[in-house]
């Protein structure tokens, strides 16, 4: 019964949906090519099609060179590499989703994909949900040199993933941290030290930020922990993962002073205000505070030069990780082979340089190639040494670079421009936090977001409950006065009226 | 050879239509009906129902989108009122063109005309999240003006001129010719466009959403529901709106009804 109630629901709100892709599954099933579905995040991939001087030319100390360009978009290159090297073809149906609630109420409704790439907290419960398949062994054999994740993603991120138990089931593609893009000639740097310029009224209606529960919860937990995460005292995973119902509830009111505080709860149009000057601060994720100050600095007519700080309290370490579904993959070898060679492809360090370029987030794979990348994108011959070796290993030198992209202060760096962001120092990476899935609390905190959107009937400003009142009662009885105008005005009138015709 | 002729009576071409109808209007109605009271194991309940009317931030969700549609109604009303009367008496040709400015707009893709509006706004306030219920109502306004001048206008064209002369030489000012002719007359274009403005802008978030009003209406709460997979709650509030709309209809309806006779009763 509730399989059909789905299969109702989904007819009449994709109805049209439905029937252009019902072609498509039918020509999937005719040919003997075999199927890869993959879904991904809207334009987090490389499309192909640079410029020719775009080409990024790397030099290795030992005097090899490499050019890297995206011509074809990533998915043909891979459907190409993998023909040629399997005897079996196969085709990739690539799909985007918006947010990892519609790849998961997608999943709910009855898609299958073969391999997604959800974030974090979204692998977390996909796999508590007994939805993923492991990687095979093979895959995660360091000894096989095509096995180009397991050999060159970062530890950084394997220990992340190891964290909560995801190692086997995920493989990561970009991480990154989040903080907040500035404008340093509009903001104090005092104030971007802490999450607390979101409700600061210094830049009251200046400052966005993300309309996502998650991600609004983090820093209401960031503010309302503020003195305990600056003191050490207590364990900020605990502190930032913490939903009691008191910590929801005292959440629920600072976020009701952000919103009163805030230019706009955004999903995307953040970014555009950034960059125009609309507003002077936002919270953001450090793959798009790299776009923001590139598209700010290149701005014909304004350029103006924009930072990324990452407050004192924490910073959210988030990261997006291919997963394979058992729904898709089921017990399909080959399937499962293709799926696990689509993301060794994605992490041949050409192709990870060529996705960062392109999207300007961070990937998860470390290696020379992608220390060589970021020596050719920010390294200069003369500057301060900047130390990577946190995401690198220890084998990496620090990068010499610009000394007026980053904001040193004591000997730590919590400001700095895009390589800041792209590649957090130690000292953020150390303080940084997985903000797990909320399990059975998701209901509670949901309901406290929708509760901090809507408007408390107790909030109401009386002046304006009042006079609503009291013109509604004016109204009513303006147009019943009218109505009974001869009834309530005339009676003696027809009164007299009827004596005399009597 | 006889000819073979299809012949279908009345109730047989209705099939498909019917069809229709049950697939498309009355099966999803009766999923939102299970939806809204049932809980996640599939279990009766009133829950949703109560969890609805306890909540002092729904019913302020509920009172907010109201009073909002109401403002924009009104306004929307105040100013298509006496456009619609203008174009409707304008001469032949101008009358055409005239309409036409104020239904172009309408084919123009309405998240363009709400960016640009936004733009507009920015340049004249400022900083637009400084007034988020002034701005969606003008959003509101400007996005439903046509569907009240239309109506209206319709309203106002079907107006029996003979009907105005005659008030007129019974010795009816031209005050009270509008007052007992033409207003009584207007009352059915009158409902329909509050019908049609008032209905939607309760639920039309989008518009608030791209001018950064913060505050939930009722559209942006069943879709928040949704979007957190909560198809129990969303579903019950959609069936709250579904019946305070039947309703506002119900009551319109009968207004419009009672005031076309006594608009006949003129003559």
């Amino acid at each position: 019964m509730k399989k059909l109630l789905r299969l109702f629901c989904t007819l009449s709100a994709a109805g049209a949906v439905a029937l252009a892709t019902l072609p498509l599954t039918a020509c999937a099933k005719n040919s003997n090519e075999l199927v890869l579905r993959v879904s991904n995040w809207e334009e987090y991939i490389d499309l192909g099609d640079w410029d020719d001087d775009e080409v990024i030319d790397l030099g290795f100390e030992d005097g090899e060179t490499i050019d890297i360009i995206g011509v074809n978009s990533m998915v043909d290159d891979f459907t190409e590499w993998f023909n040629s090297t399997h005897d079996y073809s196969i085709r990739v149906e690539y799909s985007t989703f918006g947010t990892n609630e519609d790849l998961y109420n997608r999943l709910n409704l009855g898609d299958t994909y073969d391999l997604v790439c959800p974030s974090d907290y979204m692998i977390m419960q996909l796999m508590r949900e007994g939805r993923l398949k492991e990687f095979s062994p093979e895959f995660r054999d360091e000894t096989i040199e095509t096995n180009y994740y397991i050999n060159n993603v970062s530890t950084f991120i394997s220990d992340a993933f190891e964290s909560f138990g995801g190692q086997n089931y995920a493989a990561g593609y970009m991480w990154g941290t989040t903080g907040v893009v500035y404008n340093p000639e509009k903001v104090d740097v005092e104030d971007v030290k802490t999450w607390n310029i979101l409700r600061n009224p210094k830049y009251a209606r200046q400052v966005t930020v993300k309309d996502n529960v998650r991600d609004s919860y983090f820093p209401a937990l960031g503010i309302l922990n503020a003195e305990k995460l600056l003191s050490g005292d207590g364990e900020p995973y605990e502190l930032l993962n913490d939903t009691d119902d008191d910590t929801i509830e005292a959440a629920l009111q600072i976020l009701k002073e952000i919103k009163e505080n805030v230019y706009s709860f955004e999903t995307d149009s953040g970014k555009a205000d950034m960059i125009t000057g609309k507003v002077v601060a936002n919270y953001q994720w450090s793959g798009d505070a790299v776009f923001i100050m590139d598209e700010a600095e290149s701005d014909d007519d304004n350029p103006v030069e924009l930072w990324y700080s990452v407050p004192d309290e924490c910073t959210n370490l988030w990261f997006d990780g291919w997963v394979m579904l058992k729904d898709g993959i089921g017990n399909d070898a080959r399937k499962q082979e293709a799926a696990e060679a689509f993301v060794n492809f994605l992490s041949m360090p050409e192709n990870a340089i060529r996705n960062m370029y392109y999207i300007g987030y961070t990937s998860a794979i470390a290696g020379e190639t992608v220390y060589e990348y970021l020596k050719w994108n920010y390294g200069v011959d003369d500057g301060v040494p900047y130390d990577v070796s946190n995401f690198f290993g220890e084998g990496f030198k620090p990068l010499t670079v610009d000394a007026d992209t980053l904001d040193e202060e004591d000997g730590v760096i919590n400001r700095g421009r895009q390589l800041f962001a792209q590649y957090p120092p130690k000292n953020i990476t150390e303080r940084s936090t997985i903000m797990c899935d909320f399990q059975d609390r998701l209901a509670a905190i949901n309901q406290m977001w929708i509760n901090v959107r809507c408007l408390d009937v107790n909030d109401f400003n009386p002046a304006v409950v009042w006079s609503v009142i009291a013109i509604l009662i004016a109204g009513a009885t303006a147009i019943v006065l009218y109505k009974f105008r001869y009834r309530i005005f005339y009676r003696r009138s027809t009164e007299e009226t009827n004596e005399v015709n009597s | 050879m006889k000819k073979f002729r299809l012949r279908f009576s009345r109730s047989q071409l209705c099939l498909p239509y019917a069809v229709f109808l049950a697939l498309f209007v009355i099966a999803p109605l009766l999923v939102i009906v299970y939806y809204a009271f049932t809980n996640g194991q599939g279990k009766f309940t009133f829950n949703n129902f109560t969890n609805f009317f306890s909540n002092t931030n729904t019913i302020g969700t509920l009172l907010y989108s109201f009073f909002l549609s109401v403002t924009t109604t009104l306004i929307c009303l105040v100013i298509a009122y006496p456009t619609a009367y203008i174009l409707a008496r304008s001469g032949f040709k101008k009358q055409y063109v005239l309409l036409m400015l104020f239904i172009m707009p309408m084919w123009i893709n309405f998240t363009l005309r709400i960016t640009a509006l936004k733009e507009v706004l920015s340049l004249l306030e400022g900083n637009i999240s400084r007034y988020p219920f002034l701005n969606s109502v003008i959003g509101m306004t400007y996005d439903f003006l046509p569907f009240m001048i239309l109506p209206l206008y319709t309203s106002f064209l079907k107006l029996d001129k003979n009907l105005l002369e005659a008030a007129s030489d019974l010795g009816a000012n031209k005050f009270t010719v509008f007052l007992q002719v033409t207003l009584p007359l207007s009352v059915p274009g009158i409902v329909s466009g509050i019908t049609m403005v008032l209905l939607p802008s309760m639920t039309n978030y989008v518009v608030l959403d791209m001018l950064y009003n913060k505050t939930f209406i009722m559209g942006s709460l069943i879709g928040s529901y949704f979007s957190a997979y909560d198809w129990h709650n969303g579903s019950m509030i959609s069936l709250v709106l579904l019946v305070i709309i039947f309703i506002v209809t119900l009551v319109t309806n009968r207004f419009s009804d009672k005031d076309d006779n006594s608009g006949r009763t003129v003559l």
